[in-house]
């Protein structure tokens, strides 16, 4: 059995199964329409963190992410019960960093106030674009200056950080709007940014109508180009990419080699391959031994917490090698890879010995870096890191 | 068995693909009490799954009846040999008419004479057999039995009334054909006191029984387990069982001068008793064979090569076995650069070799991959020797070559005469030069061809059938070899040549076929994590140039924790799937770019 980390410490995910429309490119477990489940939902949630304390064999948590579907279709007091119910069941510590994903058309200064006072310490915001016409093709109800509002709002509420996500890729983008986008985010200042180029996911209206040619198909090389352009104009900028998708504003402080101090713990928890336990339907969690996830039916959620039964639906056993193959899979997103001396404090095993032929074969190929200290994706091997991470699924 | 010869019919049916040969076969089995109706599975001759499947019969066959007129009260002893209806398969059809007196010629009453009716009837005429028309699917609204009886008058000279009516698939017309056979086919004659002398017409490998023989006992008998032997090889053979078609094997005590049955010869080989060879007594020798028929030649070949490396053993044993059974299959071990070891096999037609992967694939559970089929080539070298070549990968440089021959055909295209015109283009564009044209009757035409057989190898059927709306059909035979200004376009991927991708064209047309090649490989092989050029070459010098896209994106953009299991198993599928690609060189090819070559004439 491997030991992960000793400083290592988990992360709590809880999510929210609800949105006021289904966006046509969302495959997430989200579901519109049933306001009248949003109070048995959030007394579901504050029953099973209440109870879930024994049922944890990990460590205890550091970052809490309350993640959705979009959490604000709760009202913010019912969000704070949630915090506070985490902190009291889970000994979640005031000092964590403390996410709520926001959807910029349906936050207040007051409710935002109130997340903040209750403790909540970052905001992620869903802008997708900046871009009325963009925001028109992602089927988003907000428009830009919903997203300029919010953003202030949420700086005059407290919240000293923000991440804003936006995406690329999106049929009929140009690269001057989408330019444009990332000009307008950087200029709101916020201390990270999360960049997803559009992926068509089976069973989406997005992906039927794109596929069925009623839209475009994006192109794989203009995708590439619009990701090169956002590394440039972030950079330039003043944010550092730590992840596939994912950038940090610099700020004094931060280590060379390492994530920046302002990217994401919480998914840096992921990315670690550290423990996490999810709570709300459809939630996924990974205790060290096995990763699970919850029902994916909020009803059938609320139904079982109430009666008492297991929320489990799906069950993997990961065993060390398995744990291994995904620690690489996982870590090698990250600009900072995986360090031999993390690998052998978890494993007990040089992680050169393990993955001889990987390492040397994607090296001679130019698409990892590997020195005195780890193993890192080559700066070019970004966009095609699926070759690099699937060389290490043994 | 020992018959009054007067009281034996040894017929066939002939006919074009479709036309209704088995139903009829079936009919007959049925109405002569055979075979229970209750018994019929549906075209009891065709018994190999995919024979049904595919509305063909692919080996002769062979079944005894017994009828009795309604007048007389004698029992007469009907053999009918069914026969292969594609041209594929022509040298069963053969073997076949020899061992008959008779033949019915089937012809559809919705289509009238095809290229396949006619080029059977021809061959029993060679054997000089008597014929009987028989108009079928009579029963169908679109039947036009005037128009087609007129066709068949003006064939084979015969008056309307001479052509029998029927519809095999209701029973009408099946007593009167039944009187037609034995009052029209005339019995065998044979001498039973004569030394033996059976004709071997087909056969089959039992695991237990060895090679059967299917004969015909032209004259003598074949009494127990006296020793025969094989009058090409002097071989001896034990029989273990004779025995006639009923239509599963019975076996009997003895066959005599014009009878049809079966020999099982404990032979392990199908090679060692040969269609077309003799069987005679081992101690009372005839002094001459019956006039046998050249083995089948191969006019197609192909590479077949196992998807997995580590079954090579395996499709080496499906082809041991499914040779016992097809003695027409030739098959010697080959090996590519490109694609490691595998066969190179040859066989006696496009729709043979797809049914023998088909059957490997299904029967044996191999995965395959077979190259582009190739005819065979005779190259004169500089030094004066001739080789074959049925490999273009294997053609030596040019500079060694005085002159190429390949395989021509003539072909006959039969089709209403409005489509005169698109078969006309169809035939040149592949080079094929017009030779005549007769006309059926007003509406229908025949049109005679020379054409290299490379040139209707590969999706000529389609384009014949779809420049005609279905209506046309083609039969062909061999002619001859002729030179040609044959060149080898070599294909490098990636700068280096990939043997099994060669193939030898026409000059005139290598520089379009070799854009058309290197654009099509562009498009099949996946991208690359580098540029990879393909280039057609003839001689060193590049006809043609595409270049494979490079990746450029191939990255999943989110993974967090709810993900992991499954953007896991997707890295895995899509690691799988690229490991199924066969590595030339740097460069991963799917099989689609060897069967790329074979589009090429689309």
């Amino acid at each position: 059995m491997s030991t992960l980390s000793s400083g290592a410490r988990a992360g709590l995910y809880i999510h929210v199964p609800f949105c006021v429309a289904k966006c046509p490119y969302c495959d997430f477990s989200s579901y519109s329409g049933i306001e009248a489940l949003y109070a048995p939902y959030v007394e579901a949630l504050l029953q099973h963190i209440a109870s879930a304390g024994p049922e944890w064999p990990g460590p205890g948590f550091d970052t809490l992410y309350v993640g959705g579907g979009t959490p604000t279709v709760l009202s913010a007091d019912r969000l704070a019960d949630v915090l506070s119910a985490c902190k009291s069941g889970l000994g979640l510590p005031h000092d964590a960093e403390i996410t709520c994903e926001a959807n910029p058309g349906m936050v207040t200064g007051a409710s935002l106030a109130i997340l903040a006072e209750s403790g909540f310490n970052r905001l992620s915001l869903g802008a997708q674009s900046l871009d009325s016409g963009v925001l028109r093709t992602l089927g988003r109800i907000h428009d830009p200056e919903a997203v300029y509002g919010a953003f202030r709002a949420a700086r005059e509420a407290g919240f000293a950080n923000i991440g804003l996500d936006l995406m690329y890729g999106i049929p009929w983008q140009t690269l001057e709007v989408w330019r444009d986008t990332l000009h307008r985010a950087v200029s709101l200042d916020p201390e990270h940014l999360s960049l997803y180029a559009l992926t068509l996911e089976e069973g989406t209206p997005m992906a039927e109508s794109v596929w069925s040619g009623v839209l475009p198909e994006p192109d794989e090389d203009h995708v590439a180009d619009m990701y090169a352009l956002a590394q440039a104009v972030l950079a330039d900028a003043g944010y550092v990419q730590y992840e596939v998708s994912n950038w940090a504003r610099r700020c004094a402080g931060d280590t060379p080699g390492a994530p920046p101090r302002l990217a994401s713990r919480h998914n840096l928890h992921y990315w670690h391959n550290d423990r996490y336990l999810g709570i709300g339907s459809a939630a996924h969690s990974f205790d060290g031994r096995s990763r699970f996830a919850r029902c994916t039916d909020p009803k059938e959620y609320v139904r079982r917490v109430h009666n008492g039964e297991s929320t489990r639906e799906f069950c993997e056993q990961i065993d060390e090698s398995l744990e291994m193959d995904e620690t690489l899979m996982l870590g090698l997103r990250l600009m900072s890879g995986v360090t031999w001396a993390r690998f052998q404090e978890r494993f007990s095993i040089d992680l050169r010995s393990v993955y001889p032929q990987a390492l040397a074969g994607l090296s001679a190929a130019g698409m990892i870096e590997v020195d005195a200290e780890g193993v890192r994706m080559a700066p070019g091997a970004y966009l095609i890191g699926n070759r690099v991470f699937a060389e290490f699924l043994r | 068995m020992s018959n009054n010869l007067e009281f034996v019919r040894n017929f066939c049916i002939i006919a074009h693909i479709d036309h209704g040969k088995s139903t009829l076969s079936d009919r007959l089995l049925e109405d002569t009490g055979t075979i229970a109706s209750r018994d019929m599975a549906e075209q009891v001759l065709d018994r190999m799954e995919l024979e049904r499947e595919k509305g063909i019969t692919i080996k002769a066959k062979a079944v005894r009846m017994l009828y009795s007129p309604a007048e007389g009260g004698r029992t007469y002893t009907l053999n009918l040999i069914d026969t292969p209806g594609h041209v594929d398969f022509g040298y069963e059809v053969s073997h076949a008419l020899s061992a008959c007196e008779g033949a019915l010629l089937v012809v559809d009453a919705t289509q009238g004479i095809e290229a396949q009716t006619l080029a059977n009837l021809y061959l029993a005429m060679e054997h000089d057999l008597d014929i009987i028309p028989v108009l079928n699917k009579l029963d169908l609204p679109s039947a036009d039995p005037e128009g087609v009886s007129a066709e068949i008058e003006e064939l084979l000279g015969v008056s309307p009334g001479d052509i029998l009516r029927v519809s095999a698939k209701d029973g009408t017309g099946v007593d009167a054909l039944l009187t037609a056979i034995v009052e029209q086919i005339r019995p065998p004659v044979g001498d039973s006191d004569e030394p033996l002398r059976a004709l071997v017409f087909d056969s089959h490998y039992d695991s237990y029984k060895g090679v059967v023989a299917y004969v015909r006992v032209v004259d003598g008998s074949i009494a127990g387990e006296a020793p025969l032997q094989i009058m090409s090889t002097g071989r001896k053979v034990e029989p273990l069982e004779l025995g006639i078609f009923g239509p599963d094997l019975r076996p009997v005590e003895s066959l005599s001068a014009g009878d049809v049955g079966y020999v099982a010869t404990g032979l392990k080989n199908v090679r060692d008793c040969r269609v077309g060879d003799t069987l005679t007594g081992w101690q009372r020798a005839a002094t001459e064979p019956l006039a046998g028929f050249d083995p089948p030649k191969p006019m197609v070949y192909a590479g077949l090569y196992p998807v997995e490396n580590d079954d090579y053993e395996d499709l080496r044993d499906a082809l041991e076995k499914l040779q016992l059974n097809d003695a027409s299959l030739v098959y010697e071990p080959e090996s590519s650069v490109a694609l490691n070891l595998g066969f190179r096999c040859g066989f006696l037609g496009l729709l043979h070799m797809e049914i023998v992967q088909e059957r490997l694939e299904r029967e044996y559970e191999l995965d395959l991959l077979a190259t582009a089929p190739s005819v065979e080539y005779e190259v004169e070298l500089t030094s004066g020797d001739t080789i074959s070549v049925d490999n273009p990968a294997e053609l030596p440089d040019m500079s060694y070559i005085s002159e190429i021959r390949e395989p021509w055909m003539q072909i006959s295209l039969f089709a209403p005469k409005d489509y005169i015109g698109p078969l006309m283009e169809l035939a040149t564009s592949h080079r094929g030069g017009f030779d005549k044209m007769e006309f059926l009757d007003a509406s229908r035409v025949v049109l005679y061809f020379d054409i290299p057989l490379s040139e209707i190898l590969v999706n000529f059927h389609d384009q014949l059938k779809s420049c005609s709306r279905g209506y046309a059909s083609m039969d062909y035979r061999f002619t001859g070899y002729r030179a040609g200004d044959l060149v080898k376009m070599t294909i490098l991927v990636n700068e280096e040549p990939v043997d099994a991708l060669s193939v030898i064209v026409h000059r005139e047309s290598a520089y379009a076929k070799g854009s058309l090649l290197v654009r099509r490989l562009k498009d099949v092989i996946p991208p690359h994590l580098f540029p990879v050029p393909i280039q057609a070459a003839v001689g060193g010098k590049v006809l043609a140039r595409a270049t494979v896209k490079v990746v450029r994106k191939d990255v999943l953009a989110k993974c967090y924790g709810g993900d992991v299991t499954r953007k896991r198993k997707l890295l895995e599928k899509q690691k799988e799937g690229r490991r199924r690609l066969k590595k030339v060189g740097k460069v991963e090819l799917p099989q689609e770019a060897f069967m790329t070559v074979l589009r090429l004439n689309d």
